[in-house]
């Protein structure tokens, strides 16, 4: 008997020590700060886009105190972990976020979490900003859901546009087997095949994360294509490109992200490599300059175009909490999301304004770099989709 | 055809990697009869820890030695430590097993805390690239290939025809006879654990020089190293080089009509089918 | 309150999980690693057909169970042809598959979209789209799908499946249809698992892939390890503690970015010291002591009633079982050529002859767990070559081992309990629905079990694990459990090597009694003292075939066989 009395009276203290800190946490009225929740993959397999997506909003939140927090009440980040992508870890962090901090926003991150958790925002009318997940099932799934990031598939698009200008007319596809990817399957080839006049000559697929490739490059490499388009997300272009590359394959690789993880993989390779993008170099100088600047003096490395979401995220909730204050309505999750949409336009770290479009995407430019010999994306111009 | 080349050297390659990942797993797991799925983030400790000491400076060849010594630390430390004491208490091979999985989850996350995220690649590492016909491969690959002749062959001349091979092979055999005859069974284990880890380090520092090392490059290894064993046979390094073989060809060769999207179980497919056939499995267990 | 309630919840949904996998694994011995792809099965036939059909309460919760059983049972139907190491690699390749395909087959799974927007449950008009209001379903649900797993695994079958864990052919040997046994409990495992997949449909109101990885199947293994295999409560115990505990270690304030791989590091020191300081897992396997014991109580009369040799063989039906011509080859060696024996009831028949003459393949060949490649086996004059060794056991041909192959975790008394014939608890069905049935049954099977234990002298010993038994009571024990089978035909396989002159002599009238009731009873021995003293009859065998056939005084006054085998 005592066997069994010793962890059961173990778990019964856990219960209580979770009650008291939960009683004890959720009892401000009056709040001394105002919290914003994130939920990222802080642990797991892509656990390097929690740790720069919560580096740029732990920065954003510093510069915001920094200035006088929303009306002199300093702001709060409360980061959490969906272990890169695990729908019921997002939920578990959701009920946190809701009950032990009282978070009316949240920022979030990877379309299977995202999706868990938007039934809970639709009832606790919670104010969702993702500026990471791209899949097109994320759209509308939530009222009170907004993306402050292109979706993968309009990105996906521009790249088919640029190759059609190289003139080519066979493309090979390299995707991530997941949402993201395949919804840039869906949006380029129709595009391709239809408006384009292309043909696709190869459609292969990868696990996330994989890092043996050589099958696809095979198939990729047999079926003789004038153009590679990589539909994958960091780190996995840098491999592709320089598996690519190795495999003797010379046609002009496109794809639809960069930044210096995969330019540490693709290594020498990289040259050449060109993609759609809606982040701008912050060398045009203003908030983003700012931004890059202090981002690098903080973390010691360049910010890239996820980070610079998730700082402009923290932002536009900042500035929605500020509306919410001047007009003397509660800082609630429902009305952050009316006022974004009574007034959908917000300063961008990309530089002027973005737009909020109906559909909760907020729409950006989208344009067209190249990577130069020492490895860093050359802006060229801006893409018009057709 | 020039496609199909292509796939069967592939197969080739990734089938000595896996092949050389199952020998030294299968090592472990047969002398000792623990599953020892910790086998993983170990080698991806090998791996960060070749990279650790290039990026210090130090020549590659010696950082590969020095991963191969972490490995086989990590790996006598993790039998001592933990499963030891839980054998010595006569628990089911099912406990060492879990125990195992809960040392995963603490190395893999300990690398994360030590190293941070993200990738870890060796820059400027040059290797040549070949092109034999329509095949392509590069020195790593041929690495691949020799290092699994080299060190297979070594551990198959150490177990066969030393005195302590011997009596490590007497161990996989029957561990209470071993016992019997004098065999200190718990030096042997301490060995088998320094050797199988010792052996997983050198695939670890190819994959780092060919694909880059990551936190969680370790599930993946230890899964196929798992699959590789009991495909060829628990107790064999024959079977476990054809197992690995088997694996690499199938999963290449099986995607030559059939989209990739499958890749992850195309070689579960066939292994179904190939048990639900020959429920004894591919090959019996046999010495050596 | 709702963060609380939803961690809850959570530890409802894995104690399903946890309990029906050890089902599998602590009770049946069944390493299957499959039980999350059983859990997705769940989800996604709950998600498929309200989203796309609509169908309404309960039918998908039902779908889903049905469906799971019914995949469980597909699966276990080709994977238990195999043996041992290959069903973890068989089910690992069916749990990886069937990820791949929900997350390929779009058209039915939404791909690695996955399935959003599952309606929440209804109760008179109330939606149950919070932890508050969903707990209640959550814990109705667990503990009905405890009910099941507590009541299969309790039961006579239950005890059946332990049985088959440790020791299969030993199962087999006391008339067990493991094959059956096996696909019923893959059945209840995976149909369980599937409600729970049902809930968490229901609960997250989405289905993707990703959550049901073959992580998801080793985090509910450790759960069934950590909280002890083979207990039920255990595997709640262990679901709550792994399921409560990250929550626990959010409360530790750490930086930002290392802090949930720090709470991960913790999370396995935890769980790797657990297991280091009881290795058997919180709760270690439940004795059933307690019920037998009461079972046994007062109103025991009317067995007192019936005396032993009732029970252990008065009803002995006089059978004859004989081979003929019987041979047996393993690949190029000859085991048996040409053996003809004949066993007589009321009749002790020794079996002699040097090591590998193929006195346990003779054995093995009656009883039908090895197959002839030429001859015959006749019981009472028809073939038995359709039967199965655990349908020729249960027509009453039983045989020990040499090896013993007890069921060494299990007590003596259930050793015994287990191996009675026509248990009423040993179907499945009868356990749901006929429990009274089932109770009245058990209770005088647990009197005729130690009315045979009595007979063997080991009452003494009843709720002793069996493995803490000497050598000779082991010894005692299996006699006890052959002749609990109430068998016709009993096959010895030397029973009495090893054992001194005084245990002899009290085994010595066991042994005549079974043949002066009718039993025909057949021991393989070495000792020439006991076969003279025991033996009617003997056969010598030498080279796979009777060389000499007689009375025990004539085979050892035969000079040739003096030369060969006596000395």
């Amino acid at each position: 008997m005592k066997t069994l009395l010793r962890p059961l009276a173990a778990a019964v203290m856990s219960v209580a020590l979770v009650g008291g800190l939960a009683a004890g946490a959720s009892a401000q009225d009056n709040p001394k700060s105002y919290k914003i929740g994130a939920i990222l993959a802080m642990s797991g397999k892509a656990n390097w886009y929690g740790k720069v997506m919560s580096q740029a909003i732990e920065q954003a939140v510093d510069e915001i105190n920094a200035a006088g927090g929303i009306d002199g009440v300093p702001l709060e980040a409360v980061i959490e972990d969906h272990k890169s992508g695990v729908a019921k870890e997002g939920v578990a962090a959701m009920n946190r976020l809701i009950d032990l901090h009282d978070v009316q926003a949240v920022l979030t991150s990877f379309s299977p979490p995202t999706l868990a958790i938007a039934p809970i925002a639709d009832e606790k009318g919670i104010f969702l900003l993702n500026g990471g997940g791209v899949s097109s099932a994320l759209i509308g799934a939530s009222k009170y859901l907004f993306h402050n990031r292109s979706l993968a598939s309009d990105l996906g698009r521009a790249a088919a546009t640029r190759a059609h200008e190289l003139g080519a007319k066979r493309m090979a596809q390299l995707a991530w087997k997941s949402d993201a990817g395949e919804s840039v399957i869906k949006a380029v080839e129709p595009y391709w095949t239809g408006t384009l006049g292309g043909e696709i000559v190869a459609t292969e697929s990868m696990e996330v994360g994989a890092t043996n490739i050589d099958t696809q490059m095979a198939k990729i490499r047999a079926s003789k294509p004038d153009v590679l388009g990589l539909w994958l997300f960091s780190p996995d272009p840098g491999l592709a490109i320089k598996r690519a590359r190795e495999f003797g394959m010379k046609m002009p690789i496109i794809g639809i992200e960069y930044n210096d993880q995969i330019a540490k993989l693709a290594g020498k390779y990289a040259a050449g490599y060109e993609y759609t993008s809606d982040y701008f170099t912050p060398a045009e100088g203003g908030w983003a300059k700012k931004f890059a600047d202090g981002y690098e003096k903080r973390y010691g490395e360049q910010p890239e175009f996820y980070a610079a979401n998730y700082y402009e995220g923290t932002y536009v909730i900042a500035e929605l909490m500020r509306r919410a204050k001047a007009k003397g309505i509660p800082i609630k999750g429902d009305k952050l999301a009316e006022l974004l949409r009574e007034n959908p336009v917000f300063d961008s770290v990309y530089g002027g304004k973005m737009t909020f479009q109906d559909n909760g995407v907020a729409k950006k430019r989208v344009a067209l770099f190249k990577v130069d010999d020492a490895g860093k994306g050359v802006f060229q111009h801006y893409i018009e989709v057709k | 055809m020039d496609l199909f080349l292509q796939l069967f050297f592939n197969g080739l390659t990734n089938g000595s990697y896996y092949a050389l990942l199952g020998v030294g797993f299968g090592l472990i797991f047969a002398t000792t009869k623990i599953v020892h799925f910790a086998y993983g983030p170990i080698f991806a400790c090998a791996a960060y820890a070749a990279w650790w000491a290039a990026s210090l400076g130090v020549p590659l060849p010696l950082a590969g030695v020095f991963a191969v010594a972490v490995a086989a630390v990590l790996g006598v430390a993790s039998f001592l430590v933990i499963y030891r004491p839980i054998q010595v208490r006569g628990a089911p091979g099912l406990v060492a097993l879990i125990a195992s999985l809960g040392l995963f989850i603490l190395l893999e996350n300990l690398l994360g805390i030590v190293f941070g995220a993200g990738n870890k690649v060796i820059e400027n590492v040059n290797y040549d690239v070949f092109f034999l016909g329509p095949v392509f491969f590069t020195s790593i690959h041929l690495w691949q290939i020799a290092s699994l002749a080299i060190l297979g062959g070594a551990l198959f001349l150490f177990l066969r025809y030393t005195r302590f091979g011997k009596a490590i092979v007497a161990m996989t055999d029957n561990r209470e006879m071993a016992e019997i005859i004098g065999i200190d069974t718990t030096r042997m284990a301490i060995a088998v654990f320094a050797i199988g880890s010792a052996l997983s380090a050198v695939p670890a520092v190819l994959i780092l020089l060919k694909d880059g090392a990551t936190t969680h490059m370790g599930f993946q290894a230890v899964f196929m190293a798992f699959v590789t064993v009991v495909v060829g046979g628990i107790g064999s390094i024959r079977g476990a080089v054809v197992g690995g073989f088997a694996l690499g060809l199938v999963q290449s060769l099986g995607l030559w009509k059939i989209p990739t999207e499958w890749q992850s179980s195309i070689a579960f497919v066939v292994l179904f089918l190939i048990l639900v056939a020959r429920p004894q499995g591919l090959f019996g267990a046999s010495r050596l | 309150m709702e963060y609380l309630l939803h961690i809850a919840v959570m530890v409802c949904l894995y104690s399903i999980l946890a309990t029906s996998f050890n089902l599998l694994i602590g009770f049946a011995g069944l390493f299957a690693l499959s039980q999350a792809a059983f859990y997705g099965l769940g989800a996604y036939t709950t998600a498929i057909l309200l989203v796309d059909v609509g169908l309404p309460f309960p039918l998908p919760l039902i779908a889903s169970a049905v469906v799971g059983a019914g995949v469980g049972t597909l699966l276990a139907l080709p994977a238990l042809r195999i043996v041992g190491d290959y069903l973890v690699v068989v089910t690992l390749a069916f749990q990886i598959i069937l990820v791949e395909v929900a997350m390929n087959w779009t058209g039915l799974t939404g791909g690695t979209d996955g399935i959003s927007g599952v309606p929440n449950y209804q109760v008179f008009g109330l939606s149950l789209d919070s932890p508050t209001s969903f707990l209640p379903v959550a814990l109705l649900v667990a503990a009905l799908c405890f009910w099941i797993a507590w009541r299969l695994a309790t039961s006579p079958f239950g005890r059946s499946l332990r049985a088959m864990r440790e020791n299969e052919s030993a199962a087999v040997s006391v008339g067990k249809n493991v094959v059956a046994m096996k696909l019923v409990v893959f059945a209840f495992s995976a149909g369980l698992a599937a409600v729970a997949g049902s809930l968490f449909a229901r609960y997250f109101n989405y289905v993707g892939a990703d959550s049901f990885l073959i992580e998801e199947t080793i985090y509910i293994l450790a759960m069934v390890i950590l909280g002890g295999a083979g207990n039920l409560v255990g595997s709640v115990l262990g679901a709550a503690i792994l399921v409560i505990l990250p929550e626990l270690l959010k409360f530790i304030a750490l930086p930002v970015d290392i802090a949930d791989k720090s709470r991960l590091v913790l999370y396995g020191l935890v769980m790797v010291a657990i297991l280091i300081y009881r290795p058997q897992g919180l709760l270690g396997e439940r004795k059933t002591q307690a019920r037998t014991r009461a079972s046994s109580g007062p109103g025991g009369g009317e067995a007192a009633a019936v005396p032993l040799r009732a029970s252990a063989g008065a009803a002995a039906r006089g059978r004859t079982i004989e081979g003929r011509g019987l041979a047996k080859q393993f690949g190029g060696i000859v085991a048996i050529s040409s053996l003809d024996i004949r066993l007589e009831p009321g009749t002790i028949t020794g079996l002699i002859g040097p090591n590998g003459a193929g006195k346990t393949t003779a054995f093995n060949l009656l009883t039908g767990f090895l197959k002839p490649t030429g001859g015959e086996v006749l019981l009472d004059g028809s073939s038995t070559g359709a039967l199965k060794p655990y349908e020729l056991a249960r027509a009453g041909v039983a045989r020990s081992f040499q090896d013993l192959r007890l069921f060494t975790k299990m007590t003596v008394l259930e050793n015994v309990l287990v191996a009675l014939p026509g248990q009423v608890g040993d179907s499945v069905f009868s356990v749901y629905f006929r429990p009274a049935a089932v109770r009245r049954d058990e209770a005088a099977n647990v009197r005729r079990a130690r009315e045979v234990l009595a007979f063997v002298g080991l009452e003494e010993q009843l709720h002793e694990t069996a493995e803490n038994l000497s050598y000779a009571e082991e010894k005692l024990l299996v006699v006890a459990r052959l002749l609990a089978t109430g068998a016709d035909v009993l096959l010895f396989d030397e029973p009495l090597s090893g054992l001194d002159g005084a245990t002899l002599q009290e085994i010595f009238p066991v042994m005549r009694r079974l043949a002066e009731s009718g039993k025909t009873v057949c021991i393989i021995e070495h000792n020439l003292d006991v076969i003279k003293e025991l033996c009617s009859v003997v056969y010598y065998l030498d080279e796979g075939h009777a060389m000499a056939v007689g009375r025990p005084e004539e085979l050892m006054a035969d000079p040739e066989l003096a030369e060969r085998y006596f000395r």
